[in-house]
């Protein structure tokens, strides 16, 4: 069924009334409303949980997960699905340990090594998301199917990698990048400002070039975007190659938490982007949904996640709450349209 | 058929078994550099967990070794990266079909594979336990495992010296675990927890992290501990200690702790002598470390399983316990160079 093809302002007028039921079936207004429910709770259970220590943590959960993310929304806003961005962010992590750490063993200032160490990890990730689009445009395997392999396969190169490095211990040691990484201007750590800088760029890059317009296209109607003369092969490619880059940045984010680059460090993130990207608001099938969403699922994602911890609910209890959390905005996504209709 | 009329068909088919064959090399390289040795005397099949651990590892150098003393084959087998009784499974039903003359194994999960140890006692192949088990099992002879429950009591009598405990403070701990459910894990938490109550009355056990061994999860948890318990260590509003459980836990504390400048100021007590770990002893990372005896386990398996053999398969004339656990080693700062040597695992 069609849900887009009536813009709401004709066919409800402004009275307050409806501009209320618009209000209430707005997920990111409703998302937005459960994230402040849930601090205040948080609040109330850890008065704690207010401090600028608390909010650079929640701001370095949030970045890690929202890069991910970010990248896997443009590969489902085009219609496609990413599995492999967990292993990518395994797989650049430890490769970018061993360049780094045989840096440091050279001479080793600290800016050139990380510099160093953020270009290897992006290129690791670009890589694999090449071979993703290579999968999907010239094999024409079905994405799932695609990354699927890369998930698979690159865990695998992950443990072996670590394995030849370092016997599968994490492999490198620095600790000056985990200090430099929780160092902070107020509540927004140093990789944080780096993450939402990227952010900031993607949701223009999605919303307000031509770039972002053709995801879209491909997303609602690839047919129809190659009629009107979109190489749809070479942009759905792209857009593989853009997620896995962003995968692999995320392989170095957690490479400086952790000082260095352990094969288990990106285990099951690809369900937390996906949820995330989900929670927001975007449709699986493509051709829609917001940055600003993403943002917030990945927000919300990452408060109740770390604010179950820090009131100490027992781990088992958290997985279910999450669960559950994913399936509640989940249904309010699917309530959204027919809530519309009925106006 | 591959058409050469259609150049897109052909280099989608190309495509596809390259990659295909890619991977296809690349598992044919790993199964070629697991099948080695030659059957003479006994053969002993020997079964791990995760072949690339460091635990393991040792283990393999102790079983090795007392193979070599007194000359029999010893086969190891295990998946390099999963510990989990679906992938351990495949290998097993592998050793049973090549009839070894004894099956020594270290179960991801004694349930799960019970049927499997019941197969090779119903082909004549005694069955012998490492590392993890079950004391009730009867149909195998003999487990050898280290002992969790004291290693989690001196675990706690470790944390409480570090944070140097005295019945006027208040002492926030944190336990940071794989999974609740490794029978492992949850027995070093019952010892701590027991010597605890036992002996520590002002300990406050706050929380219990499954961190499922991602290290990224480890930190943040360890990170959020510290930040809902902000005051000093030592008091009611402060984090005084962390124990360990397992190696992610450890290397997820240490980068938190370090990350926030509070290394050395909580304790730190963690499991396993694994080369860094011990490494961070002598920097105030860890104020102790709960070592196993992986060497000795697979020495005394190995002994145990040609003993068994020699003496009419049974356990009795062989002098073999049903249940043979050996103590854990506390390791400190101030432990000897050749003792820290000693118990620190193997990487190769």
């Amino acid at each position: 069924m069609p849900e887009n093809d009536r813009p709401v302002l004709t066919s409800s007028p402004e009275t307050p009334r409806n501009r209320v039921r618009e209000i209430l079936s707005n997920q990111q207004f409703l998302l937005f409303v459960v994230l402040i429910a849930l601090m205040t709770y948080f609040y109330s259970r850890n008065h704690y949980f207010f401090t600028v220590g608390e909010f650079q943590n929640i701001f370095t959960n949030f970045s890690g997960y929202a890069l991910l993310a970010v990248g896997e929304m443009f590969v489902i806003v085009a219609g496609g699905i990413d599995l492999s961005v967990g292993s990518t962010v395994a797989v650049s992590g430890v490769l970018g340990a061993w360049v780094m750490n045989g840096m440091m063993n050279g001479h080793g200032n600290q800016f050139w090594v990380l510099t160093v160490g953020t270009l290897i990890c992006g290129l690791v990730g670009a890589f694999v998301g090449f071979l993703n689009a290579l999968m999907i445009t010239k094999a024409k395997l079905v994405p799932f199917v695609a990354t699927l392999v890369t998930l698979s396969a690159g865990l695998g190169f992950a443990l072996l990698f670590a394995q030849f490095f370092n016997s599968g211990q994490p492999v490198g040691s620095d600790p000056a990048a985990a200090v430099f990484s929780s160092k902070a201007i107020w509540v927004f750590t140093y990789p944080a400002i780096f993450v939402i800088l990227i952010v900031i760029v993607a949701g223009i890059v999605l919303h307000l070039t031509k770039y972002g317009r053709y995801t879209y296209a491909i997303g609602s109607n690839a047919f129809a975007a190659r009629a009107v003369g979109i190489n749809v092969q070479r942009h759905v490619g792209s857009v593989y190659i853009l997620s896995g880059f962003l995968a692999g940045l995320t392989g170095m984010f957690y490479f400086m938490q952790l000082g260095s680059g352990a094969p288990t460090s990106g285990d099951g993130f690809e369900l937390t982007a996906i949820a995330a990207v989900v929670i927001g608001g975007a449709s699986l099938t493509g051709g829609r949904g917001r940055m600003s969403g993403t943002v917030l699922g990945v927000f919300v994602l990452t408060v109740v996640t770390f604010g179950l911890v820090f009131i100490n609910v027992p781990p088992a209890w958290t997985q279910i709450v999450v669960g559950g959390f994913i399936a509640l905005a989940a249904t309010l996504q699917s309530l959204r349209p027919s809530g519309r209709k009925s106006v | 058929m591959i058409s050469l009329k259609n150049p897109k068909g052909a280099l989608r088919v190309a495509s596809t078994m390259a990659l295909a064959g890619v991977l296809g090399a690349t598992s044919l390289v790993a199964l070629g550099a697991q099948t080695a040795g030659a059957s003479k005397t006994y053969t002993i099949a020997f079964n791990v967990g995760v072949t690339s651990d460091p635990f393991f590892l040792t283990m393999r150098a102790g079983a090795t070794a007392e193979a070599k003393k007194l000359g029999v084959n010893l086969e190891w087998q295990g998946n390099v990266n999963f510990y989990s009784p679906s992938t351990q499974l495949p290998f097993l039903q592998s050793a049973l079909a090549s009839k070894p003359d004894a099956l020594i194994f270290a179960p991801t999960d004694t349930k799960a594979l019970q049927p499997i140890t019941g197969q090779f006692v119903a082909a004549g192949i005694p069955v012998f336990n490492v590392d993890s088990g079950n004391a009730n099992q009867k149909n195998v002879v003999s487990w050898i495992t280290g002992n969790n429950i004291q290693g989690g009591q001196a675990a706690a009598d470790a944390l409480a010296k570090a944070m140097n405990y005295s019945a006027s403070g208040t002492y926030n701990v944190v336990i940071g675990v794989s999974s609740v459910s490794t029978s492992t894990d949850a027995d070093r938490l019952t010892g701590f927890k027991n010597e605890i109550k036992a002996k520590y009355p002002k300990i406050v056990l706050k929380n219990v992290f499954a961190t499922n061994s991602v290290s990224a999860t480890a930190i943040s948890d360890i990170n959020q501990a510290l930040s809902a318990n902000p005051g000093a260590a030592g008091t009611a509003s402060g984090l005084s200690g962390i124990f360990a459980i397992d190696g992610t836990d450890a290397a997820g504390a240490v980068a938190a702790l370090t990350a926030k400048g509070k290394l050395g100021k909580v304790a730190l007590v963690g499991y396993d002598a694994y080369a860094d770990s011990v490494k961070a002893l002598g920097k105030g990372g860890f104020s102790a470390l709960i070592a196993q005896q992986p060497y000795l386990e697979g020495q005394l398996a190995v002994k145990a399983a040609v003993s068994y053999l020699k003496n009419g398969k049974s356990a009795s004339a062989a002098g073999i316990k049903h249940l043979n656990t050996l103590a854990n080693k506390v390791l400190t700062a101030t432990t000897s160079a050749s003792v820290l040597k000693k118990y620190t695992y193997r990487t190769k």
